[in-house]
């Protein structure tokens, strides 16, 4: 246990000086950021109504408060006309002053609504009603009908809340599976593996530390990711339990990579072709109608469903007890791969018995 | 000069022999064309601006509701009918149903009060749910015969810009310009790998103590990354068939662009120590510069800052070369703007490893 421990201090000491592992913290938020605030917006993206109203009239005012709408208030009709040509604006609507006077008096005064010719057909027919039914509500003069909306079926989540497992899946897998193998293929770069192997530290140490290294790190981004998207329910025992799994799954992936590659490059190009049994289960959350059992298939569906569960739909531990204890298992079920990867590498390095070189050593992984 | 043109040339095959045998850019490179490849046949070719609504309305179609732009209605039988295509138990889908009572023409003529039903399923958009409302309500004023309390500019003359409705700018469109330039920026981390690894095992040293001057290695790594980041991104466009579109525009364009990515690559590689180094400086420049081609995305001119990006003048003419059709007269400013970046990018990748070389 001891040298378990001196080996992980070893790691965290000299970890921050790895710009990986800047990364491993810097990708969620970028993510997030990008996620929130560039794809939120482009795949939900609001019809854009420009307003000038040197007057002040209630039109604008009962427009700003519009669900749906994204409405700006602009001083010129000259740069509205010209920001509506440049697709800034779907529309624009530019009210002569005292318009509100002039409706309720009879007068019809003018009112000019500018469409920009690159604004979806859908936006123009959604704005231009709109439009007409501020100014009727101006004019005073009551409905001749009465409106129901009745509406059907569960509301279904955000795309940036059905992104949230992408963030995650990036989160720990960079900090709990990337790190610990690039901490692994460092040392057999650099060879002071052979110095930790004939240290009192023995292999499956020298792999736990590893292992705890990935978790520490993993763990500590995946409450960080949920954290920066505001994903934390209340269920945090569960939370934390699924987090555990998370962590410790990819962890050990990473280590039996990094036992595994020869070289950085060969590490990266590994992860690249095998990462996407760890990635693809993401796209069952982005596409909910999609058959679901597929993404049953892969590991990290595990513990990606509890915690989407947990975070945005509102379940309890009961609920996903069953996934959660599932990918527990399979955290069990590496281990003996992880071991096995670990008296390997340090046969393949001339320890142990029957030593081998590591080029003639070549698993099937 | 042909002796200058025949060491140039050997550190360039050298090069693409290393290049050739890193398994890691290899498969990225390939993997890359042929993900991006697959992701733009992929991706939708048309944009959908329709909002699709059922109605009952008695008697059939009504004669004030034609199907239009960006408008379609589907006429159901019955209001049950229409209710159970809203709430998905039906034969027909639609998302939104507009339910109008039988005599409603009569009712609203005569000021009766009446009631009239919108059916949504919860995934339609806010905007539609308002839309919908304000829209049954404007077709009452319109039955009833009020007319609108304000005067209005002719439809025609409202529409700013050229009207591309039904004809939009689709995702695929968008998209590609957005995969040439990774396509591009791939090319900075493997030219910065080539380079560092030089500079690493000290390689380097050794080429220059040959008749190889210092201006060849230069050239030569010059090159290679124009080469390689300009014949990739050829191929893509070749590959995804916009190349056709307009062929000299995308072919000036490409080149700058390889040239400029080959300048931040020289950068790159001379200034990471290894592999993580190269990826995280190579990363510091794709950040910004990736900026503009998700800015391209979203509708509207992009904000000032993004336009003075390296980048922007690459994506701008793509995108307008392939998806509006520009020329050469009409892109001549971002063209411009991007040569000038060209410049400055590629004369700080040599002074970097020109300074990095002699510091050896």
């Amino acid at each position: 246990m001891t040298n378990i421990g001196r080996v992980l201090r070893k790691d965290l000491r000299l970890g921050p000086r790895s710009p990986f592992i800047l990364w491993a913290f810097v990708l969620p938020v970028v993510m997030t950021l990008l996620i929130r605030g560039v794809f939120g917006g482009l795949f939900d993206a609001n019809p854009r109504l420009a307003i000038v109203d040197p007057g002040g009239s209630r039109v604008t005012a009962d427009a700003l408060a519009l669900d749906g709408i994204d409405v700006s208030v602009l001083s010129d009709a000259d740069e509205l006309r010209s920001r509506v040509e440049a697709h800034d604006y779907d529309a624009g609507l530019v009210l002569p002053a005292g318009f509100d006077e002039a409706v309720r008096s009879g007068a019809r005064p003018e009112m000019a609504l500018y469409i920009s010719g690159e604004s979806l057909a859908s936006d123009r027919v959604v704005l231009a009603v709109t439009t007409l039914d501020l100014v009727r509500g101006v004019s005073g003069e009551p409905p001749p009908v009465q409106v129901e909306v009745v509406s059907f079926g569960e509301e279904s989540l955000e795309l940036s809340l059905r992104l949230l497992p992408l963030i995650m899946i990036y989160a720990v897998a960079l900090a709990g599976a990337m790190v610990p193998a690039l901490s692994l293929v460092e040392e057999k770069e650099e060879n002071t593996i052979d110095a930790l192997l004939v240290s009192p530290a023995s292999i499956q140490e020298v792999m736990a530390a590893k292992v705890l290294l990935g978790v520490i790190l993993a763990f500590s981004t995946g409450i960080m990711t949920l954290a920066i998207n505001n994903a934390f329910s209340g269920e945090y025992t569960a939370i934390m339990a699924t987090l555990l799994v998370a962590a410790v799954m990819m962890a050990e992936v990473g280590v039996i990579l990094g036992a595994w590659a020869k070289d950085t490059n060969t590490m990266f190009a590994a992860f690249k072709a095998g990462g996407i049994l760890l990635f693809y289960p993401v796209v069952f959350f982005i596409w909910p109608d999609l058959p679901s059992w597929i993404a049953r298939i892969g590991p990290t569906y595990y513990f990606l469903q509890p915690i989407f569960d947990l975070s945005v739909g509102g379940a309890g531990f009961s609920d996903v007890a069953v996934e959660i204890a599932i990918g527990a298992a399979i955290c069990l079920a590496l281990l003996p791969a992880v071991l096995f990867m670990g008296r390997w590498l340090e046969r393949s390095r001339g320890g142990g018995a029957g030593a081998t070189p590591e080029r003639d050593l070549e698993p099937a992984l | 000069m042909s002796r200058r043109l025949g060491i140039i040339g050997a550190i360039i095959r050298k090069d693409l022999v290393a290049f050739t045998r890193d398994r890691f850019y290899v498969f990225i490179t390939v993997f890359g064309l042929i993900i991006y490849i697959a992701m733009y046949w992929f991706l939708p070719n048309s944009v959908d601006e329709t909002i699709e609504a059922g109605i009952y309305w008695q008697g059939g179609s009504p004669q004030v509701l034609s199907s239009g732009d960006g408008l379609e209605f589907i006429t159901f039988d019955t209001p049950e009918a229409l209710e159970a295509a809203v709430d998905g138990s039906g034969d027909e889908s639609v998302p939104i149903g507009l339910d109008f009572p039988n005599g409603f023409v009569e009712s609203v003529r005569s000021g009766r009060p009446t009631t009239v039903r919108v059916l949504l399923t919860t995934d339609v958009p806010d905007e539609y749910r308002g839309a919908m409302t304000s829209f049954v309500r404007e077709l009452a004023f319109l039955v009833a015969g009020t007319e609108l309390p304000v005067t209005q500019l002719d439809t025609t003359e409202v529409i700013l810009g050229e009207d591309r409705a039904g004809d939009q700018v689709s995702l695929r469109e968008k998209m590609g310009p957005m995969f040439v330039f990774f396509v591009l920026l791939i090319e900075t981390f493997a030219l910065a790998t080539l380079v560092a690894t030089e500079i690493q095992a000290r390689t380097v040293t050794a080429v220059l103590a040959t008749p190889t001057r210092l201006s060849d290695f230069l050239a030569a790594k010059a090159i290679i990354g124009t080469v390689l980041a300009f014949g990739e991104a050829l191929l893509l466009v070749t590959l995804i068939g916009v190349l056709g579109t307009s062929p000299l525009v995308l072919i000036i364009t490409l080149l700058l662009g390889a040239l400029l990515v080959t300048g931040f690559g020289l950068i790159a590689g001379s200034t990471g120590k290894d592999f993580i180094g190269i990826v995280f400086w190579s990363m510091v420049f794709m950040i910004p510069l990736a900026i503009p081609s998700f800015a391209v995305l979203f509708p509207g001119s992009a904000a000032d800052w993004v336009r003075v990006l390296p980048s922007y003048g690459l994506i701008d003419s793509i995108v307008r070369a392939t998806a509006y059709g520009d020329g050469l007269v009409e892109l001549s400013g971002p063209l411009l703007l991007l040569s000038g970046w060209c410049v400055i990018a590629f004369t700080g990748g040599l002074f970097a490893l020109r300074r990095k070389v002699a510091s050896l």
